[in-house]
């Protein structure tokens, strides 16, 4: 019997507060080793973590990329694999490879089976695709079943078939099917991250509103305590509800810092939605257990009547090239808001000589308007500046040209009162124009309706060393 | 007095690529009442620092967290060509100046 369905078997026949062990909110940049092995020694029944998020933009989901760099991901995935086959509890990682889609998820199961074969593992791996298929989108878009999430412009047709990837973010059917299915290892697709820890002790009957309300907190490992860290965590879960402790005894989790951690890149601390329903923690209650630990309770879940599943999908728009520079001059700082658009004429005029106008090239001026969305009307100028320039344009080399024009204009352009004649900008390095690769934006970021959200999200199972 | 002068935290971040929200947080119960109940933190005046309409600001008191939560809509989606903070990590600054 593999992992999954001993563990389902043991707290079947013995019923006890089971322990759910956040072994990272981010997998690939490191598991502090002394606080993962003190989690360990505590025996939890399920190792877990998450990958992936759409807050790091829509680039690596367009490009297929990984966000974290590979070797330390696979460290991070070996130490957690190891722990889980010396433990025979199940593995599960959400949103492999950062965004989920086919090529993450092959990455990522391309680690698996090297660490199996340079280890000498056997284990039974689920593994869940969230890629929808686009003749799916399209027949959902035709049935009216998909709305613009948060103000996004409706979906069409186009951008179903022009985006480079689209993947849905699973609940927790899929997972709950492939702990059914007698597995050691889960690596999902796109996942909600409170759905890799909350599917357990919800199939075995653990009330749902707290295993959600656990799940949500351990997934950013143990950003809940004070100070918030990165630090393994475990919740302890029973009937009632469950008591959060970080692995890390610097880290502590307080009632204060329990509950305010539900504010975390949430709209609304007090309702959170999931594709399978909704928690009400209107009436949560926190209490200390003793200087390290907090116990939690009262959230409430109700199932939704209408499931519904996030979608995302990057759409390339070009490739991307960028100048970097800065300035110590004051005249020049004075200027370089009324000048940047003069620069911009020029470069025009020259790298679009004979051909027409194919890119965007745009400034942003660190220590003036370069970080703020909404930058106050007036403030002193700094003593320097920054000043980055960004091109999109159709290929790497336009993109490259335009750049590197604008360098050259930059540096020598010409304003009244210049003192500085021989540059009016300083290069950290050259060359100081740098090819970025292809620029994505997220042209899909919809709620599809469906009857069936566990059919969204095949699995298939794998014998892996 | 300024907001920065009595909060403990203040910070953004995406919720969603989509969202901005700012969470403002308290070391106490009674700084977190005293701003809780200021006319400062209202949606037409955070409306007004961060250039949304009134109707697109959601405030939310979370007094169990010592908090105070407020969303908005982001001017610009995270990752659009123009965006100056994918993770939205730093629009916080309009909050730190606001006299109570």
């Amino acid at each position: 019997m593999s992992a999954s369905g001993r563990i389902i078997a043991e707290l079947r026949r013995n019923p006890r507060p089971i322990r759910l062990m956040g072994t990272t909110g981010q997998l690939g940049y490191g598991i502090p080793a002394e606080h993962f092995r003190t989690g360990i020694a505590r025996k939890p029944d399920l190792i877990g973590a998450d990958m992936g998020s759409i807050d790091i933009g829509p680039t690596y989901l367009g490009k297929g990329e990984m966000a974290t760099a590979p070797a330390a991901t696979r460290r991070d995935l070996r130490r957690m694999l190891l722990a889980a086959r010396e433990l025979d509890v199940p593995m599960v990682i959400g949103s492999a490879g950062s965004a989920g889609a086919a090529p993450h998820l092959e990455g990522t199961l391309a680690m698996m089976r090297d660490i199996a074969r340079t280890d000498g593992l056997k284990f039974r791996m689920a593994v869940i695709r969230s890629d929808i298929p686009r003749a799916t989108l399209h027949q959902a878009l035709a049935a009216g079943r998909i709305a613009g999430f948060d103000g996004m412009p409706d979906l069409t047709d186009a951008d179903i078939d022009t985006a480079a990837h689209i993947v849905g973010q699973m609940g927790m059917g899929p997972f709950r099917k492939a702990l059914e299915a007698d597995v050691d290892v889960i690596i999902a697709g796109r996942a909600c991250d409170t759905a890799i820890y909350a599917s357990l002790p919800a199939l075995l009957g653990y009330p749902v509103g707290l295993s959600m309300h656990a799940a949500k907190i351990i997934e950013c490992a143990s950003l809940c305590c004070v100070p918030g860290g990165r630090d393994p965590i475990i919740a302890e879960l029973d009937h009632q509800g469950f008591v959060l402790e970080s692995m890390n005894p610097e880290r502590r989790a307080t009632p204060t810092s329990v509950a305010a951690h539900s504010l975390y890149e949430q709209s609304d601390p007090l309702m959170m939605r999931e594709p399978d329903g909704s928690l009400d923690l209107s009436r949560a209650q926190y209490i200390a257990v003793d200087d390290l630990r907090t116990r939690v309770s009262g959230g409430i879940w109700t199932d939704t009547t209408q499931p519904t599943i996030k979608l995302e999908g990057a759409l390339k728009i070009g490739e991307r090239a960028v100048l970097l520079c800065g300035s110590a001059d004051p005249r020049f700082i004075q200027e370089i808001k009324a000048l940047l658009p003069n620069v911009s004429n020029l470069v025009d005029s020259l790298v679009c000589e004979d051909q027409p106008k194919d890119y965007t090239l745009r400034f942003r001026v660190y220590g003036i308007d370069g970080v703020r969305m909404v930058p106050p009307a007036q403030e002193a100028l700094p003593g320097e500046i920054f000043i980055m320039g960004e091109c999109i344009a159709p290929t790497a080399e336009r993109a490259s040209e335009v750049v590197r024009t604008c360098k050259q204009f930059l540096l020598h352009f010409g304003y009244p009162g210049r003192l500085t004649t021989a540059g009016n900008v300083a290069f950290p390095f050259t060359p100081p124009e740098v090819s970025l690769g292809p620029a994505f934006r997220f042209n899909v970021y919809h709620l599809l309706q469906v009857d069936d959200a566990e059919a969204l999200f095949p699995m298939e199972i794998e014998n892996v060393g | 007095m300024k907001l920065s002068e009595i909060a403990q935290v203040i910070r953004s971040k995406n919720a969603g690529p989509r969202r901005l929200t700012l969470d403002i947080m308290f070391a106490s119960d009674d700084d977190y009442r005293r701003v809780a109940q200021s006319p400062a933190i209202t949606a037409a005046e955070i409306g007004r620092l961060y250039r949304v309409p009134a109707d697109q600001v959601t405030i939310i008191p979370y007094p169990v967290g010592r908090a105070i939560k407020i969303t908005l809509a982001r001017s610009i989606m995270a990752g659009d060509p123009g965006d100056y903070d994918v993770y939205g990590a730093q629009q916080h600054a309009p909050l730190l100046e606001i006299e109570l």
